[in-house]
């Protein structure tokens, strides 16, 4: 028999918890959050795993097809390119910088979008409704568009396209926040609060932060894909990461001459991209299943 | 109605005021002396440049000198490129045309593909069909559009040999710019060979359209299926079937119209979205628009187009946006401002 009713009281998972087991039972959901944790994974140990450097090439080794064409070398599993260098070896270098990166990228954006975003929430009148005004302006300017002004103001490379694409998630973050706060604020169990005394501080902290955590990982995992294409698109449009860096966008455009010759060098880097979109997408997805699952309880 | 008007008017007024504001202050922040940036005149003699001092009042303070900016503008001078040294307002209306013709193109596309499918699995709701039309739509906003623009040439282009993989429309045709916008043009032209240009025009358009058209075509998916979810779970659509009408009946009738409008309102967003990824595929495609002509002039450091570039793209997509806002006021009366008593 269970032993779940030993105690009188009932246990009251905090609301991410709830929303972490409703999560917990959607298969598809765990199979994306696995990939996920891969990604990570990978990304830190990635050029320790790696089997052959990223940069120097083996000249005798060059264009070598991937593993199981006939012509292949199994000590070069997804073949070379054009200079000898390994495939898989890049790949996994450029987990590190597009997928990495733009894992950083969105947790650097979220914490300065959440300050301002809640910062925001509390005021109200005439700054409040500027603010409102500004950010409906900057999200009309498509972010990619943003970024590719900001990096022409920074010049190409690669951490410049990071702060690029920080600044344009930022906006974002603060008006999911904002919107989210303001929600909850109505709530009555906000207000009892604020009628036993408490800072709007302390009612940000301790009462609506809890609730709202869902939505705000929900606009990250959004974030996090659109900072993936982000950085591979700039990196392919040679704004990104410049030329001997793995990033998958960069390398992408690298094997754009010899398309037609080693295809592989288009379609791995590609694939991998779409791997790290699909499984950001995935654990999107199934936030927000948990969070309207949750809701209709 | 007219609240409501006054309310977007506002609105559009102070957009323009930020986005003129972001675009002259770039003129500061990119590299170099900001007279030069602003007006792109790289070549300028002493006394030349000294006439455009005057003109852009560079000796006043920044309000004067921001005052002074959108003279310029307002007059259709956004300055001269410092690639080609040739005005960019003539360049950009050039451009402009094209782009807008891509991208209205994908966006039907889009719409047309993605709509009907977003309510077939909004009536097939927790079936079958309904989770393969999810997770289509999933791989489809998450593939990069230009590995999607590559594999598109690689298959249908080289492969298959059946579309052409660069440009608008075929060198040996001689088309007058007239609208700028290819397809009026050639209608407009009394060419012998109008209807072959045509037709090459239509062939070019294809690739480039599809392939743009697949992220915003999946958004409507999943808009169009949220809407008839939420529709047909409403107590009309209750009432009409108790009234015993027949599915399709209520589907035609009632349930796709009101549906419908929900998905206008997005239009505008998802066109901002649209109009992005256009940018890369024009590059991909070597589509003669204005994305591609952008990211050219950063490759050559052009700030000046850059600048002006942004500043075009920007009101473009806010234009749009305004627009479709309005035609979902005309359409739905409920969202023109809150009602009395409701």
């Amino acid at each position: 028999m269970a032993r779940d009713k030993i105690y009188s009281e009932e246990i009251f998972p905090s609301p991410f918890m709830q929303h972490w087991q409703i999560f917990r039972k959607t298969p598809v959901a765990m199979l994306g959050f696995s990939c996920f944790i891969f990604l990570i994974v990978l990304a830190i140990f990635g050029p320790i795993l790696a089997p052959h450097s990223p940069v120097e090439g083996q000249l005798d080794m060059l264009l070598l097809p991937p593993a199981w064409h006939v012509d292949g070398d199994i000590s070069y599993l997804l073949g070379t390119d054009e200079l000898g260098r390994d495939m898989l070896s890049r790949l996994m270098y450029g987990t590190s910088l597009t997928f990495g990166l733009s894992f950083i990228v969105v947790v650097i954006s979220l914490v300065i979008g959440v300050v301002i975003g809640s910062l925001s929430a509390l005021t109200t009148g005439l700054k409040s409704s500027f603010l409102n005004h500004f950010l409906d302006v900057i999200l009309s300017i498509p972010s990619l568009l943003l970024a590719i002004i900001i990096v022409a103001i920074l010049g190409p490379g690669i951490s410049n396209t990071v702060w690029a694409v920080v600044i344009v998630l930022i906006p974002q973050f603060v008006h999911i926040t904002r919107y989210a706060v303001k929600e909850e604020s109505r709530k009555d169990y906000v207000l009892a609060s604020r009628l036993d005394g408490a800072s709007p501080f302390r009612i940000l902290y301790y009462s609506i932060f809890p609730n709202i955590i869902d939505r705000i990982m929900s606009q990250a995992t959004m974030a996090q894909s659109a900072a993936i294409l982000d950085i591979a698109t700039l990196g392919f449009l040679g704004l990104g990461a410049q030329i001997p860096l793995p990033e998958w966008g960069a390398s992408l455009a690298n094997g754009l001459d010899l398309f037609y010759i080693a295809p592989w060098t288009v379609y791995l880097p590609g694939l991998a991209i779409l791997f790290a979109v699909v499984a950001t997408n995935l654990v999107g997805e199934g936030i927000r299943h948990a969070l309207k699952l949750r809701k209709e309880r | 109605m007219l609240v409501f008007t006054f309310r977007r008017l506002n609105l559009f007024l102070f957009t323009m005021l930020v986005l003129t504001l972001l675009s002259f202050s770039l003129s500061f922040l990119f590299p170099g002396d900001a007279i030069i940036n602003v007006s792109g005149a790289v070549n300028a003699t002493p006394t030349q440049l000294l006439s455009i001092r005057a003109a852009y009042q560079s000796d006043e303070n920044l309000f004067w000198q921001y005052i002074a900016y959108l003279q310029h503008i307002a007059n259709g001078e956004l300055g001269i490129s410092m690639a080609s040294q040739s005005q960019i307002s003539t360049e950009i209306l050039n451009l402009l045309p094209a782009t807008i013709e891509l991208s209205l193109v994908a966006l039907v596309i889009a719409m047309f593909v993605g709509i009907p499918l977003g309510f077939i699995a909004a009536i097939k709701h927790n079936k079958p069909a309904d989770n393969i039309i999810l997770s289509v739509s999933m791989l489809g906003y998450s593939i990069p559009v230009f590995w999607l623009g590559l594999l598109a040439i690689l298959t249908f282009s080289i492969n298959f040999g059946w579309l052409p993989s660069a440009g608008q429309i075929s060198l040996l045709f001689e088309i007058e710019l007239i609208t700028g916008i290819q397809f009026i043009d050639i209608l407009l032209s009394d060419s012998p060979y109008k209807w072959q240009a045509f037709g090459d025009a239509t062939a070019h358009i294809i690739l480039p359209a599809c392939v743009i058209a697949v992220a915003p075509a999946t958004i409507f998916i999943r808009l169009a299926r949220t809407s008839m979810i939420e529709v047909l779970g409403t107590s009309y659509i209750r009432a009409a079937r108790s009234k015993g009408l027949t599915f399709q009946q209520i589907i035609f009738r009632h349930a796709i119209r009101n549906a419908l409008i929900k998905i206008i309102r997005h239009v505008g967003l998802q066109f901002a979205n649209l109009v992005t990824i256009a940018m890369v595929t024009e590059v991909i495609f070597s589509w003669p628009g204005i994305g591609r002509w952008l990211i050219e002039s950063i490759y050559q450091r052009d700030y000046t187009a850059i600048q002006s570039g942004l500043l075009v793209l920007s009101c473009f997509i806010f234009v749009v946006h305004i627009l479709t806002d309005f035609i979902y006021a005309a359409l739905n009366p409920l969202a023109r401002g809150k009602k009395h008593g409701s």
